[in-house]
């Protein structure tokens, strides 16, 4: 398998330095490294060793055109970690984690991921794009197959990486100034409680944002639309809409943010739950028009869509459509998004 | 290394004063050093390279870390983590084995049970500090730090140029915002203004 040479018994290996990392698994209690690359053999580590399977021992090619699993995944690592992407400085059996330098989103161009994966001996896998990430958030893993590698594949691999870089980056996300404009008559009009407001606000939340207005409006088209335009001058830089995006006569939020003035307009999006939810733009603040499906369900689109608009990026509708794969909630008794496959469109 | 009077005496120099905070430093670092596997980094080339000192506080203590170990910023060998915590925390890099320690808070009080004759509370802290158990003196954990290889000591692996100042960017300090790569402070403001 590897372009090493030569093999040495295991009864002859006494005083040998290990080539690398010998893996040790423990079904269901243990599975790392038991030896470590570099590691002088014992006469006691030989049973050891034996019952991790190893008769024969490989001692390394000093081949110049041969490069060590190690040297090669940190060119790898290198290669692959845009901004905001870091990774350790000690490969452990053979394999390297990028990490998050900071809180953002995770960006990942999957064509030339895939394209590296297209070459032999190297890998790398990783979360999926468009996944919000914390910092030090393990992002990706890669390594060289082999445990020595042709210096020529490996150039090949870092050179395709670099070529598209960065395969993986981390957005900052932005600050943004985030209104809410809470529309329907029921609760304007006090029949009902609005609980719009917790539900933004917990989203908002979760990226250090907090509201810094919200308003309760009757399903006035007019006064939507005045109140919209209102945000639009006074700095706001997200503008949030609740309700009004059904097909009912009365739901009139949809009209009222195309009478302020946005353009383009995406309605219906290729996710449910969400459906019917809206994306709007004047310039390049985004207008978001939430549906009340937001109100039964922990978890919609506008969980996929906002750290995109707080990373300071501008979905359209092909990105609304692109979320169709992926995009189907599953609606578990036991919500554990993000690490589920809703939203998970690549 | 050197013996605790020799180094709190070498450590007073540097730092400018004799203080409880040198008494602090001089022995977290000699505790720091013996227990991930270092005689003395401080003078010796092949022990430096293998050490790295994260300080969480910018007090007096963290000079005398720095002269006991040899950990210098300028090396990188020594992390300044603002925590406001008076702590540190050395890592072995050849072996990986790390040790947290921290500083107790009751400390500043037991410093009266082992000088009492002493008058004046910083005098006592002091001698005191000098005469203290490591149980009562300090909090010693085992640690892992993943250290990110920009972090390491040796020659600028990563370089960027800020997309708005044009200012070169070294260590992967650089932030991706709204597709473009800026330094930090272009990309999240900088703690001085420019008079107009």
């Amino acid at each position: 398998m590897n372009n090493i040479s030569p093999k040495i018994r295991i009864e002859d290996a006494v005083g040998l330095r290990l080539a690398h990392d010998i893996t040790e698994v423990r079904p269901g209690e243990y599975k790392g490294p038991s030896f470590r690359k570099g590691h002088k053999v014992r006469n006691e580590d030989l049973c050891h060793l034996m019952r991790l399977g190893k008769r024969h021992l490989y001692q390394l090619d000093t081949d110049q055109n041969k490069i060590h699993e190690d040297e090669a995944v940190l060119e790898l690592a290198a290669a692959l970690a845009g901004p905001g992407v870091t990774f350790g400085r000690t490969p452990h059996e053979g394999k390297l984690q990028l990490k998050a330098a900071y809180d953002g989103l995770l960006k990942v161009k999957c064509e030339p991921l895939i394209d590296f994966n297209m070459i032999p001996d190297v890998m790398c896998a990783s979360m999926h794009n468009n996944t919000p990430v914390k910092k030090d958030a393990c992002l990706a893993g890669t390594r060289a197959i082999p445990l020595v590698i042709d210096r020529a594949v490996l150039d090949s691999a870092v050179l395709t990486a670099r070529t598209h870089a960065p395969v993986f980056s981390v957005k900052l996300f932005n600050p943004l100034k985030s209104k809410l404009i809470i529309t329907g008559n029921e609760i304007y009009d006090g029949l009902i409680e609005d609980r719009f407001e917790s539900v933004v606000g917990d989203k908002l939340g979760a990226y250090g944002l907090t509201l810094s207005e919200s308003v309760i409006l009757p399903d006035d088209e007019a006064r939507i639309a005045k109140q919209i335009q209102t945000y639009l001058e006074d700095g706001t830089e997200l503008i949030i809409t609740t309700g009004g995006m059904s097909v009912d006569p009365d739901d009139v939020t949809r009209e009222s943010i195309r009478r302020a003035g946005a353009d383009p307009m995406f309605y219906s999006a290729a996710v449910l739950p969400g459906a019917m939810f809206l994306l709007a733009y004047k310039g390049n603040i985004p207008i978001v028009g939430m549906p009340a499906c937001g109100l039964f369900h922990p978890i919609t689109i506008f969980d996929l869509i906002l750290p995109r608009l707080l990373a300071g990026e501008k979905p359209d509708n092909r990105d609304l459509a692109r979320l169709a794969p992926g995009g189907l909630c599953l609606n578990c008794p036991t919500c554990h998004f993000p690490n589920c496959s809703f939203g998970k469109s690549g | 290394m050197d013996s605790f009077e020799i180094l709190l005496e070498g450590s007073a120099r540097e730092h400018g004063h004799l203080c409880p905070g040198q008494v602090v430093g001089v022995r977290m670092a000699m505790l720091g050093c013996e227990r991930i596997g270092l005689n003395d980094p401080r003078n010796s080339l092949e022990e430096i390279k293998k050490l790295i000192v994260y300080v969480e506080i910018d007090r007096c203590a963290t000079d005398a870390i720095s002269y006991v170990t040899g950990a210098k910023l300028g090396r990188r060998s020594l992390k300044f983590i603002d925590n406001g915590i008076m702590a540190a925390t050395f890592v072995n890099l050849e072996t990986d084995i790390a040790v947290r320690i921290a500083s107790t808070e009751t400390s500043r009080d037991l410093a009266a049970k082992y000088a009492p004759a002493i008058i004046g509370k910083g005098q006592q802290q002091l001698e005191g500090y000098k005469r203290m158990p490591e149980h009562e003196m300090f909090v010693i954990q085992s640690v892992k730090v993943d250290i990110p290889i920009h972090d390491m000591p040796g020659p600028t692996r990563f370089k960027a140029v800020c997309e708005q100042c044009r200012t070169v960017v070294r260590d992967k300090k650089e932030v991706f915002l709204n597709g473009r790569i800026l330094c930090r402070t272009c990309g999240l403001g900088g703690y001085y203004t420019v008079p107009e």
